[in-house]
């Protein structure tokens, strides 16, 4: 029986020493792949003031504060030339995802959607493979009307498949690493 | 199939024979009876595989085999339907033999009370042999448990599949691989139990209320997973395994080596499967493949049958493919892909190889027990094991990350366990323990994504006891437990910057259980069982935090929750009639109070990405209820058949509304046609050769609202299966040769409990062949 009480010992020692066993400091990992800011920079053909649509959040997705999305207003009947900048501002230095797009411009795809009647997006890039990517557009409006203007970057998506060269995302698949609702007013 | 039969008890009578027996004059004969009901069983096939002759029991379960010349046999015994058993004898003089077999034809078996072989007494419970274990080599361990009743499958394709048991799983459902519980992620729906089914010899599932005996503490049910112990045989035996699956183009290969001394007894068991993309009845399963590399070695060691040390260590190692179309953002993605027949990227090129999103899973495992009997009432068992979980997840990322895992996980767990048995005058069993659990859990860095569940320790520290009594027609039960945990967390904070919160929690909890079994008659048994006990919210529950991309959703865990409480009730009911046919049901009611899920919220979360769905931990007042039953039949000496129903119903009580992930009913019958003689072609004997048709029903589960999922649960479906097998004897050579296909008719079906659901159709039809090789 003595080696019984050893062991019982030596269990309930083993539960002590362990007990005492303090979890270290984490390692906090960079998050290096979000995007906390988009900027599309609208610039009226012919001249005149350019219009920034923004979203910035800061804290990422999983953060508590709310993002701060910045709308604008355009003018009717006018073509805008559009570009894309992309960062990830959480990281110092800030990171510049639209590079990152670039490199990997086959596996990425925006897509351009308006409530407003008239107001149309069309591609200006293409990828290696000839297919859009969006990061340089044409922005042309029509009448005058408000509504929202939805940017969506789709990560891996199927460029051949029916609508997507187009500008349709229905049958684009892949993932979804943006989706912003920009307020727009057309005047 | 049946693989509930066992030998239980092998008594050597040795009569003093009349001289010596004289060359190959020998003779061996016996009895088989019942363990149960101490009734003879007839039909018994008793075999000297060396000879390759031996008997058939009579009515009165008796046999002879005559004219053995003195040697070491290795004698086979088997029952309709059901899986043989071998033994190793040394035969030198005539020899009277008794076998006494455990409950054969229930289902779930009856109620065993007495004897060291049973540490679960007067708990329900069904078992899967060795046999069926390898003739389902292309299974992985959930998969093997699919048609036992009361088990469902919570799956995420075709690769990925935990066991779900009386609708408990996850954190709720111990399972204990060599007597170790099982420590990993445990928590997350789409992980897997990393256990290679190959290296055991059985796989019991506990479905009573006695998890006493294990950290837990949740009166879930036990999946125990055993390798036992090596037979006493002084020759080199093994068995090389091979099978080739036609859905994923599959193959897999285990080897298995062991041999006895009293030196050293040793068994060594290695595995390798691999599979490609698996097809649904109309398209490929695009990266669904599958890779596994196992070892495991087993070494024993007595002295003087009284001191059994046993060292046990393995190796499991896995890649896991999950469908390219399953891979998606947000709430947008998820209802485009809802909408689809075919689900994205979609390709018809077949493939086996795995790329993200996929699964790298490494577990291992090593273990020593020492079990010492000072005399025949009293003994002790010691066990230590250590075990590290190294779980990585591969999503694709965008700027050259995709091999850059996006969840990294290690967790070690230490396990200590000092049991002492005895036993008192008139059966009287007495068993208490100790036992303790250290557990670290680490997130890797190099993911560079802030980490779903924090990183922690904990302590576990248990005692219990337990204590049985049994009368000729009446047993009880009853034990107590209880279990300090301590959780030392350190997360960190959703804020900028980002902060370092400590959390140090201390839970006690106490469990309780009491059964009754009560023979009605010789064929009827009645067992009741109630307990009590509590489960501290674990730190996924308490402290997850984020992106769940295997779930799409943003999951958040809540620091306030309380301890879950739960009442068990389960009611059994075990009848034989004659050989012919026998039945059992089990009802089972569990009442939770604060009863910890993952809450669907009404907030949608606007993120860059879009809208993700938000899902919180909180506490209700639930009851999970079901009743499983089975009956088995034998028609004439060839023909057996078995029906199994389950049903189990979920009910948040504090909402009113229906639990989600809750399997629903289902129904399972076969009908099996079994050659009792063997039939010789030349030198070559084929025995116990065997044709099965099988049959699922899977009711729709008609129990949810609308609003507690993204889609309305999938129809109900039927799969028809057929299965043959045959054991090819040369000589001592044994081979064994198997056949079977699932889902004969290519049905077009969705499950309710696997995820893939959402986006494609479950496997179509899959045709295995096996050849096993025993020497």
């Amino acid at each position: 029986m003595h080696t019984l009480k050893l062991l019982f010992a030596l269990t309930f020692s083993a539960f002590l020493v362990l007990s005492s066993c303090k979890k270290k400091e984490p390692f906090i990992p960079n998050p290096q792949e979000i995007i906390t800011t988009v900027t599309y920079t609208l610039v009226p053909d012919g001249g005149g003031t350019s219009v920034e649509l923004i979203f910035v959040d800061l804290d990422g997705e999983e953060g508590g504060n709310a993002p701060t999305i910045t709308g604008g207003t355009l003018s009717a009947n006018q073509t805008y030339t559009g570009s894309l900048v992309l960062l990830n501002e959480s990281v110092t230095p800030t990171e510049d995802v639209t590079e990152e797009i670039q490199e990997e411009d086959e596996d990425h795809q925006f897509f351009f959607q308006s409530t407003i009647n008239d107001l149309s997006v069309a591609y200006t890039d293409q990828d290696s493979e000839n297919n859009p990517i969006g990061l340089a557009t044409t922005l042309t409006t029509g009448a005058e009307g408000s509504g929202t203007l939805t940017l969506i970057l789709k990560h891996e998506p199927e460029k051949l498949e029916d609508g997507v060269a187009g500008g349709d995302p229905t049958n684009a698949g892949g993932e979804t690493e943006l989706q912003i609702v920009f307020p727009i007013d057309v005047q | 199939m049946c693989s509930r039969i066992e030998i239980i008890t092998l008594f050597f009578v040795l009569l003093s024979t009349l001289g010596l027996a004289q060359d190959c004059q020998i003779k061996l004969e016996g009895l088989v009876t019942d363990k149960g009901t101490r009734a003879p069983l007839s039909f018994v096939n008793v075999i000297l595989q060396e000879l390759g002759k031996g008997a058939i029991t009579d009515d009165d379960g008796a046999f002879v085999v005559e004219n053995i010349c003195p040697g070491h046999y290795h004698l086979i015994v088997s029952h309709i339907g059901c899986e043989p058993v071998e033994v190793h004898l040394d035969i030198d003089r005539d020899t009277i033999l008794n076998i006494s077999l455990s409950h054969t034809s229930v289902s779930l078996e009856g109620v065993i009370v007495q004897g060291k072989s049973n540490d679960f007494s007067n708990q329900p419970n069904q078992s899967i042999g060795k046999q069926a274990i390898e003739d389902n080599s292309d299974e992985h361990l959930s998969g093997l448990l699919k048609n036992e009743t009361g088990v469902h499958l919570l799956k995420n394709g075709g690769g990925i599949a935990k066991p779900v048991v009386h609708g408990m799983f996850g954190n709720r459902l111990t399972i204990l691989n060599n007597g170790v519980p099982q420590s990993g992620q445990q928590w997350g729906n789409d992980h897997s139990p990393e256990i290679d089914p190959s290296a055991a010899n059985k796989i019991t599932i506990i479905k009573g209320t006695s998890a006493l005996e294990y950290a837990g503490g949740n009166l879930g049910s036990i999946v125990l997973v055993e390798s036992q112990q090596i037979g006493r045989d002084p020759h080199l035996h093994g068995r090389v395994n091979y099978s080739y699956e036609t859905n994923g183009r599959g193959n897999n290969i285990n080897v298995q080596l062991q041999k006895y001394s009293s030196a050293l007894a040793w068994r060594i068991n290695g595995s390798l499967k691999k599979y490609g993309d698996r097809k649904s009845p109309s398209y490929l399963l695009n990266n669904t493949g599958t890779e596994e590399a196992n070892l495991s070695l087993q070494l024993e060691k007595s002295w003087k049958e009284k001191t059994f040390l046993e060292l046990y260590s393995s190796t499991f190692n896995t890649n896991l493919g999950i469908m390219s179309g399953s891979h998606i953002g947000n709430l947008t993605d998820l209802e485009a892909a809802l909408s689809r027949d075919v689900p994205f990227n979609t390709e018809s090129e077949f493939s086996n190889i795995i790329e993200a999103p996929k699964q790298t899973v490494g577990h291992h495992l090593i273990k020593l027990n020492a079990k010492h009997y000072f005399d025949d009432h009293q003994s002790f068992q010691f066990t230590i094991a250590g075990q590290l979980n190294d779980r990585k997840e591969f999503d694709r990322r965008r700027g050259g990350r995709t091999n850059i895992p996006a969840l990294s996980l290690q967790q070690y767990a230490f396990n200590s366990d000092l049991k002492y048995l005895k036993t008192f005058k008139k059966d009287l069993n007495l068993k208490v323990g100790i036992q303790n659990t250290f557990t670290d859990n680490t997130n890797n860095p190099e993911t560079g994504i802030l980490p779903l569940i924090p990183d922690y320790n904990s302590i576990e520290t248990g005692f219990f006891t337990t204590l049985t009594k049994s009368w000729i027609k009446t047993a009880v039960f009853f034990g107590i437990r209880y279990d300090y945990e301590r959780q030392q967390v350190v997360a960190l904070s959703r804020t900028v910057p980002i902060q370092i919160l400590r959390y140090d929690n201390k839970f006690h909890n106490v469990s309780g259980t009491a059964g009754i079994t009560y023979d009605l008659t010789k064929n009827h048994s009645l067992a009741f069982n109630a307990g009590y006990a509590m489960r501290n919210p674990a730190v996924n529950e308490l402290y997850s935090s984020g992106l769940h991309q295997g779930v799409s959703g943003i999951e958040e865990g809540d620091v306030d929750l309380k301890t879950e409480k739960a009442g068990k009730a389960t009611l059994e009911y075990t009848a034989q009639w004659g050989s012919r046919f026998s039945f059992g049901a089990l009802a089972y009611y569990q009442r939770f109070a604060d009863y910890i899920f993952l809450n669907p919220q009404d907030e949608v979360r606007l993120t860059i990405r879009g809208a993700f769905p938000v899902f919180k931990f909180e506490q209700a007042n639930a009851a999970i209820y079901g009743i499983d039953m089975s009956s088995k039949f034998s028609i004439g000496k060839a023909l057996a058949g078995q029906l199994k129903y389950s049903f189990i119903q979920g009910d948040n009580l504090s909402q009113s509304i229906p639990l989600v992930n809750i399997p629903p009913g289902s129904l399972f019958g076969s009908l099996t046609y079994r050659l009792n003689k063997p039939v010789p072609i030349g030198k070559i004997n084929i025995e116990d050769f065997e044709f099965e048709v099988n049959n699922k029903f899977v009711f729709k589960q008609n129990h949810l609202l609308p609003e507690q999922d993204f889609v309305l649960p999938p129809g109900a479906y039927t799969l028809l299966g057929a299965k043959a097998s045959t054991n090819v004897i040369l000589r001592k050579y044994k081979l064994r040769i198997f056949v079977k296909v699932d889902n004969l008719l290519n049905t077009t079906y969705r499950d309710y409990l696997n995820r893939q659901r959402y986006f494609a159709d479950d496997l179509g039809i899959s045709a295995t062949l096996g050849i096993n090789f025993k020497f």
